[in-house]
């Protein structure tokens, strides 16, 4: 095999680790939390569903990163080996990007720092003068940009909805509240199966999207994705949620206590409900940053007794941050690369 | 060791209910410390009089640290399901009941009981078991504070907590008929008591009133939170 190949794969593999260990593990971590689930099971089910929602919804948004931003059939007919190069350079940068902020403890989505590294080899495709700057796919672009607004907007009015029905239904009626709680920790177990469904769906990409721009440019594969590099994404999450991600969910777990049964199926199921929609429309979004939107939607309809809003300022200012070093590092990881390969 | 996390979900801030709950029984213990050392005073048994002082004096000054707590941990950041400045008013008031125990233990420790007439000693005892009713009705109030927070403020739980409410006051006003009461008897007794002895038990009527006083007013800025919620 191309030796760029098995460089890709092995990035991917990396990345898919690392969102295993941590957004995966955030995303479970409400479970934990509220108590309703024990850490192995948590670690079970988010492996299981994780993996299915990789494999079998997880195609949609792979094709956004492989091909929806940069026109990589142009490139690819002009020289394969340049689309390999960039997607290497693009899944490096980001996977540099994401170990820096995970080192730091800052917010960082993955999928920003993806959408923003192929951007970067984009761009740098542009300025050697392989592709026009208005062959990018602007126009997409702007809709993936625009979702990340949006999703965390969303999470939060689906999570103040679902929580305000769950008040008026069932806490407000209550005779034996923490019977009612109690009931909600067995839905929660549905809402966690949910979440990492919607979680694998979506953020597969993010690991594989790379390896499969290159695969199809190469003639390696088809118009479709190979189920075998959704697979692999989806293993190398389940892996990084086992070996790394379970003292996340801890760590987490035991700082969010506050959150019920009632307030965590709330919040959990709006925002599975708002990623696995973005998974439909192929856009790759973060799924911390739309669980921030939910907790945020429960907090205002009353749910939760402090919610502490610095957290959309630090969201806010990683996004900022993340594109334009993202897609920096990639321009020059690709120059680099370029020497060596081409 | 350092966590390796990218997370988010610091979203969910320490609640202030929970120590503030923690700080009403800070409060209410010091009262019953009080009337421990209340009857102490009575006997004239010094030691434990002390012993007592020393207790409500930690106890008072644990309210105090809460307090802190409570308060750094409320920055403009942090959104609350009550208003901020009625939060912090009810915590003033609530802060007043270990502030008064303490001053009515020191205020006994600073002249012993040596010739009180007996009816004076028991209307003393009278009315600091009236104080300490008012208290421990209140801290039964302060703990539905958990309640409401979990149904989210139900109708149901805030009319609850709406009916005990008016209790408190009226067993404060108890103890407003009580502290008259006594003020008259104190001064039918000037001759026995003497002067600096009568100005001594005035200031101790006020301080045990104070505890029942800031208890009705506590459950009072209580009510206010709630409502404006």
């Amino acid at each position: 095999m191309d030796l760029l190949v098995i460089a890709l794969i092995l990035a991917g593999l990396y990345m898919a680790w690392n969102i295993g260990a941590n957004d995966l593990a955030n995303a479970m971590g409400t479970s934990v939390g509220t108590g309703a689930l024990s850490l192995k099971q948590v670690i079970i089910i988010a492996g299981v569903f994780e993996f299915l929602g990789a494999v079998f919804f997880g195609e949609r948004v792979t094709s956004t990163i492989a091909k929806g931003i940069v026109p990589i059939d142009v490139i690819g007919s002009i020289h394969p080996d340049i689309v390999a190069i960039g997607m290497l350079a693009a899944i490096l940068a980001a996977g540099f990007w994401v170990t820096l902020t995970t080192f730091y403890n800052l917010p960082v989505s993955t999928s920003h720092s993806i959408v923003g590294s192929v951007l970067g080899f984009g761009l740098i495709a542009a300025y050697n003068g392989t592709i026009a700057l208005s062959d990018i796919h602007w126009g997409e672009l702007t809709k993936i940009v625009a979702s990340w607004f949006i999703s965390p907007a969303l999470g939060a009015v689906v999570a103040y909805l679902t929580f305000s029905v769950i008040r008026k239904l069932f806490l407000h009626r209550a005779k034996d509240l923490p019977l009612v709680e109690r009931k909600f920790i067995s839905l929660q177990l549905i809402t966690a199966c949910y979440m990492a469904f919607a979680h694998g769906s979506n953020d597969v990409a993010n690991a594989v999207g790379p390896l499969a721009a290159a695969l199809r440019v190469m003639g390696v594969t088809g118009l479709e994705v190979p189920i075998w590099v959704l697979v692999m994404g989806g293993l190398g999450m389940v892996i990084g949620m086992a070996t790394w991600g379970y003292k996340v969910v801890e760590t987490i777990g035991s700082k969010i206590t506050e959150l019920t049964p009632t307030r965590g199926f709330s919040a959990e199921f709006a925002t599975a409900s708002v990623v696995l929609l973005h998974s439909y429309s192929s856009l790759p979004i973060s799924t911390t940053h739309t669980l921030v939107g939910s907790v945020i939607g429960v907090g205002l309809a009353g749910g939760i007794a402090a919610v502490d809003l610095r957290v959309i300022w630090r969201i806010v200012s990683s996004w900022i941050a993340t594109v334009p070093i993202a897609a920096l590092t990639s321009a020059l990881i690709f120059v680099g690369l370029e020497v060596i390969f081409l | 060791m350092k966590d390796y996390i990218r997370s988010v979900l610091d979203v969910v801030g320490e609640s202030p209910f929970v120590p503030l709950e923690a700080h009403a029984k800070k409060g209410v213990l010091a009262v019953e410390k009080l009337a421990e050392a209340m009857e102490a005073y009575c006997a004239g048994n010094q030691a434990v009089l002390e012993e007592r002082t020393i207790e409500i004096d930690k106890l008072e000054h644990d309210a105090d640290k809460l307090k802190q707590k409570i308060r750094a941990g409320i920055p403009s950041s942090v959104k609350l399901p009550v208003d901020k400045k009625d939060l912090l008013s009810f915590l003033k008031q609530q802060d007043s009941i270990a502030d008064f125990a303490q001053a009515a233990a020191y205020w006994m420790n600073l002249r012993p009981c040596k010739t009180l007439p007996e009816e004076i000693k028991n209307g003393f005892l009278e009315l600091m078991g009236a104080s300490l009713k008012t208290t421990r009705l209140y801290d039964e109030l302060a703990g539905e504070l958990y309640k409401l927070l979990a149904t989210s403020f139900s109708k149901e739980e805030v009319k609850e907590t709406m009916t005990i409410i008016p209790e408190v006051e009226k067993l404060e006003h108890d103890v407003d008929v009580l502290e008259t009461a006594l003020l008259k008897r104190i001064f039918e007794n000037e001759e026995a008591i003497g002067g600096a002895g009568v100005c001594h038990l005035i200031g101790l009527v006020e301080r045990i009133g104070g505890v029942a006083d800031k208890s009705a007013s506590s459950a009072d800025r209580l009510r206010t939170m709630i409502l404006k919620r």
